[in-house]
């Protein structure tokens, strides 16, 4: 074996040794050939010439003998490959299981690992990444914020400007434009940027040039564009004139000055850029909202970055950052804008806000995803030990079960290492074949979970490497491949030195007694892991029914929703108005819908506008948590099915002068402790101006969820939007009568036939949107839910085959016992006891195992305790029954053994 | 009646080299000359033959090798039988009886 596998060493990475050693062999044949000639009397020369000509080229005999070589080689080793093939299949149930957890352990954990990486883990796909920070102010900010991330456009100025710590900082602000007009109206993501975002980030072009500095001097003066390379190709078939013409953004031409380099689809992964803008234009892009030409510092909109000087660590430029950010925060507070925005009482916690630096790849879907992928890949990694597990049971009871074949092929002649050759290519072959199905496998669940997670344009362009990442598949497929040598293997070796006699004379195989007692202790390895993830199952599955089955509050079922924005088509404020008028009059006459709903702010999809209140009670105080508000229609309580606890709701008269609000009942409790909120007044803090409390409440409503389904219901309060000044985009809530979806073409066709310069954006019904809010707890509950089943059933598995081996070793034992007037429940008893102890072992270290790691997950879990003893009680009843009935089976089998003829056949 | 390489038999060359090598480990040369011997000089191996055959069989553990002197003082590489060699030989000499046997009996009926 070991002369065999260095001679195939040589002849691969050897050549030279030897080609050397093969030179000199042949050296010495042409002098012996020559010395042989000069003996009969020829001339040296002549005798050489004559030996070479004898020899017919040196040059062709080496070039045969390795040719010989190597086709030896391949020879046997195709032969094995051949004969380990039909070994395997002639087995099939033992090749499938194999197969299958091999599968499943590769599969599962390369698919969720690079899961994790590509959506959580990977860094930005510009130069040195890791240098990259997202700069951003910590604590209460005091006014309008677009998100945890943002500062305000001032804030960058001053950052930027008077820094040390980096050796550039850029901005950026998404936003959601329409692109074409007509029919080919889309809206699409774009990313307003400021002049150094292309060059700090290192990012190049495929076409064009990108966005300078000078591109962003001065207020609307610029409107060019640069296409991400992706939506180049999708958009406008990769035209490569498609630079120096005009598109029309939000109705305005802007010229494409160039096409970013493959692959860069802006800073914030998972939400890819379609288009970047100088944010010099964001007047243009985001109609009625500035915060760039106004100066304000109480409005913080765009995400600051930063790239580090080399050598500087984050933290030390955190600090070096702290001393600028505090004078800064010392002149915002002497100005009248936060003075108006906050009390008092507001100014020592505002004065300890600091710098944080964030790593640069960060943002709000990482921050969502990162604890449910972590957990994930952690309940993989089980699933992997689990399944190594059960493959070395496999293999260690194929080895046992061979030792017969083993010792008959060694009393014929073969050589030990003939089989251990054998062996090792069946084993390969086994994990390879695994290996292949684990990684297609892998590539599929990868694209279908990331189907699931984003949103569909998103998954589309987020790129799903075919093969994933190198490191994992190493590691996973080693993992595998070492289980399956070692314990493929082990028995083998100690097979093959195995008393020929003793194993052709013994047929319960008196050589494996130690096999026996590893395979029970993976069986109880294989059932506490079992236990871990079936109570994993139950905390996901029943976390999943308890948000699902609480819901919102209000009914969503017969709920269709979608969105518009006529201000991108460049319509005026009163011709937005006009519009939604119109439109909400239009909606209620088609067939089907019982009632129509308006929100300028979307319900349960993770945010809200919020701002902070005033009026003459609660003067003062601190600011902690501002409600949330929202415009809405006349229609919208009706339609959502929220009920009117006092006063009215909307209607179409609600148009101004005089200011109405319909609050929920958190927010009187809140703001109105103990008195009746029909008729009390506030007002809506505002950084650019004094107000006074001009609000008055003509509507109570009870609480009900706004952002997730997570949250305990916040203070709320509606205005009528016809009462508004500015009108922006709009969510429209449609209740019918039939199946919402059937509605969904008419509704287009309706749609366009009303306006077709306006798309239609995000079309859903309220179930689906649902869904896809939940779609985090439904992967994780869904997949630990398989991962559970299937483990559980491989524990099984393993549990009856340990138990049938350990009766069969045991025939002539219990034929003995039998005909010493043992009866059948002895016997069942006997074998249960042993399955039991099993079983309790297992479950016992699961339970322990489970209870350590429970507190890992609380904070994924809803409505139950993460040591639920109800969800840890069923999963243990449920594997304790199913394992038990797999060891009562062969219990019961030894209770019909027939003592005579037990005795005879031994 | 000197015969080249191609007129040889499958197996024949096999057979010869074990043969050659029963008496006493040879080199290279020794094999072919040893051959030329047994055989009444009816088969003369040449090198672009009996190299590859040597390593084939090497490899499928009938020979061993290894380094000595030879007769004109040079490092030469020298093969002897292992116990499957002999092994081999034996079965397949009686092989080659029985075929030649075979032979013998077909080609003189008439």
């Amino acid at each position: 074996m070991i002369r065999r596998l260095r001679a195939l060493w040589n002849n691969v990475f050897r050549r030279k040794l030897l080609d050397r050693d093969l030179d000199e062999e042949l050296q010495a044949y042409l002098e012996l050939v020559s010395a042989e000639k000069m003996r009969e009397g020829v001339s040296p020369e002549e005798a050489y010439r004559a030996a070479r000509r004898d020899t017919g080229g040196v040059e062709q005999v080496i070039q045969s003998v390795r040719d010989v070589r190597v086709g030896v080689c391949l020879d046997r080793l195709l032969q094995d490959v051949r004969y380990g093939v039909r070994t395997l299949a002639k087995n099939p149930a033992f090749t499938l299981v194999a197969m299958a957890t091999l599968a499943l352990g590769i599969g599962a954990n390369t698919a969720m690992f690079s899961l994790l990486d590509q959506v959580v883990l990977r860094l930005l796909p510009v130069r040195d990444p890791e240098q990259i920070v997202i700069v951003r102010e910590t604590g209460n900010h005091y006014g309008n914020t677009f998100g945890p991330n943002t500062i305000s456009w001032p804030m960058f100025e001053d950052l930027r400007d008077n820094n040390q710590a980096f050796s550039g900082m850029f901005c950026r602000f998404p936003a959601t434009v329409t692109i074409g007009y007509g029919d080919r109206a889309a809206q699409i993501s774009a990313e307003l940027v400021s002049g150094s975002y292309f060059p700090i980030l290192g990012v190049g072009t495929a076409l064009g040039r990108t966005i300078a500095p000078d591109d962003n001097a001065v207020p609307d003066s610029r409107p060019v564009v640069v296409l991400s390379h992706s939506f180049w190709r999708s958009y406008f078939d990769g035209d490569r004139t498609v630079v120096g013409r005009t598109i029309d953004l939000n109705s305005h031409a802007m010229t494409v000055i160039g096409v970013a380099q493959p692959g860069f689809d802006g800073v914030e992964m998972g939400v890819p850029a379609k288009v970047f803008v100088p944010i010099m234009m964001k007047t243009e892009m985001t109609p009625h909202s500035d915060g760039l030409k106004d100066q304000r510092r109480r409005l913080s909109w765009v995400t600051a970055y930063g790239r580090l000087k080399p050598g500087v660590s984050l933290e030390q430029a955190q600090l070096s950052l702290q001393p600028l950010m505090h004078s800064i925060l010392e002149m915002e507070v002497q100005q009248p804008e936060f003075t108006r925005s906050a009390t008092p009482a507001d100014r020592e916690p505002f004065l300890r806000n600091r710098v944080e630096l964030l790593p640069g790849s960060e943002n709000e879907l990482r921050e969502d995803m990162r604890k449910p992928l972590w957990l994930l890949v952690g309940l993989t990694g089980a699933v992997l030990l689990l399944a190594c597990a059960n493959l070395a049971n496999l293999l260690l009871a194929r080895a046992t079960a061979r030792e017969r074949e083993f010792a008959v092929r060694l009393a014929i002649g073969a050589s030990r290492a003939r089989i251990i050759r054998q062996l090792l290519t069946e084993s390969l072959l086994l994990s390879g074949a695994g290996a292949a199905v684990g990684l297609a496998l892998a590539f599929l669940t990868d694209r279908i979970l990331l189907r699931i997670y984003l949103p569909a344009d998103a998954a589309a362009e987020f790129v799903v490497s075919p093969i994933p990442d190198g490191r994992v598949l190493a590691f996973v497929v080693g993992a595998m491949l070492l289980t399956s040598l070692v314990f493929g293997l082990l028995p083998a070796v100690r097979g093959s030195r195995t008393e020929i006699t003793v194993a052709l004379k013994d047929r319960s195989g008196a050589a494996s007694a130690t096999g026996i007692s590893l395979r029970r202790m993976l069986v109880g390895v294989q059932v506490a892991l079992s236990l871990l993830l079936l109570v994993g199952a139950g905390l996901f599955v029943r976390t999943l029914r308890n948000l699902d089955s609480l819901g919102p509050g209000f009914p969503t079922d017969h709920l269709l929703t979608f969105r518009i924005d006529p201000s991108l088509n460049g319509y005026s404020d009163e011709q937005t108005k006009s519009f939604y008028e119109r439109l909400n009059v239009n909606l209620q006459t088609m067939p089907g819908v019982t009632s129509v709903g308006f929100s300028a702010m979307p319900l349960l999809k993770g945010y809200a506008w919020q701002n902070a209140v005033l009026g003459k009670d609660f003067e003062g105080a601190p600011i902690e948590e501002q409600p949330i508000l929202s415009e809405v229609g006349p229609g919208y309580f009706a339609t959502l099915g929220i009920p009117i606890l006092a006063g009215r709701a909307f209607t179409t008269q609600d148009a101004g002068p005089s200011k109405y609000a319909v609050v929920n009942e958190s927010f009187a409790r809140q703001y109105f402790p103990g008195r009746n909120p029909i008729g009390q007044r506030f007002g809506l803090v505002d950084d650019m101006e004094p107000v006074s409390p001009d609000i008055e409440v003509i509507g109570l409503i009870p609480d009900r969820k706004y952002r997730d389904l997570r949250e305990t219901p916040p203070a709320q309060a509606y205005f009528p939007y016809l009462q508004g000044v500015h009108f922006r985009f709009m969510n429209i809530y449609l209740r019918t009568q039939a199946d919402p979806r059937h509605f969904e073409n008419e509704l287009r066709e309706r749609m366009r036939q009303f306006d077709p310069h306006v798309p239609l954006d995000e079309l859903q019904t309220m179930n689906e949107q649902i869904g896809f809010s939940l779609r985090t707890e439904r992967l994780v509950a869904g997949l630990s839910a398989v991962f559970g089943g299937l483990a559980t059933l491989l524990a099984v598995i393993g549990l009856y085959g340990v138990t049938a081996y350990t009766v069969m070793r045991r025939t002539r034992e219990i034929g003995i016992r039998m005909a010493l007037g043992a009866i059948r429940s002895n016997v069942i008893g006997m074998v249960m006891r042993e399955v039991l102890i099993l079983i309790g072992a297992g479950l016992a270290a699961g339970f322990s195992l489970a209870l350590v790691l429970a507190n890992l997950v609380r904070s994924q879990l809803f409505g139950l305790n993460p040591r639920d003893p109800l969800t840890f009680v069923a999963s243990a009843i449920v594997l304790a029954v199913a394992a038990g009935f797999a060891g009562f089976i062969p219990a019961l089998r030894a209770s019909y053994v027939d003592p005579t003829t037990a005795l005879r056949n031994e | 009646m000197p015969t080249t390489q191609s007129d040889l038999l499958q197996g024949t060359l096999d057979l010869l080299i074990l043969k050659a090598l029963t008496l006493q480990e040879l080199h290279g040369m020794g094999v072919s000359r040893r051959i030329a011997q047994i055989t009444g000089g009816t088969f003369d191996v040449k090198a672009g033959s009996l190299f590859p055959a040597l390593h084939r069989m090497e490899q499928a553990g009938w020979l061993t090798s290894s380094w000595g002197e030879s007769e004109t003082n040079r490092r030469a590489k020298f093969y002897a039988l292992t116990k499957a060699g002999k092994k081999q030989l034996h079965t397949e000499s009686e092989r080659w009886g029985r075929i030649s046997l075979a032979m013998a009996t077909a080609l003189r009926t008439t």
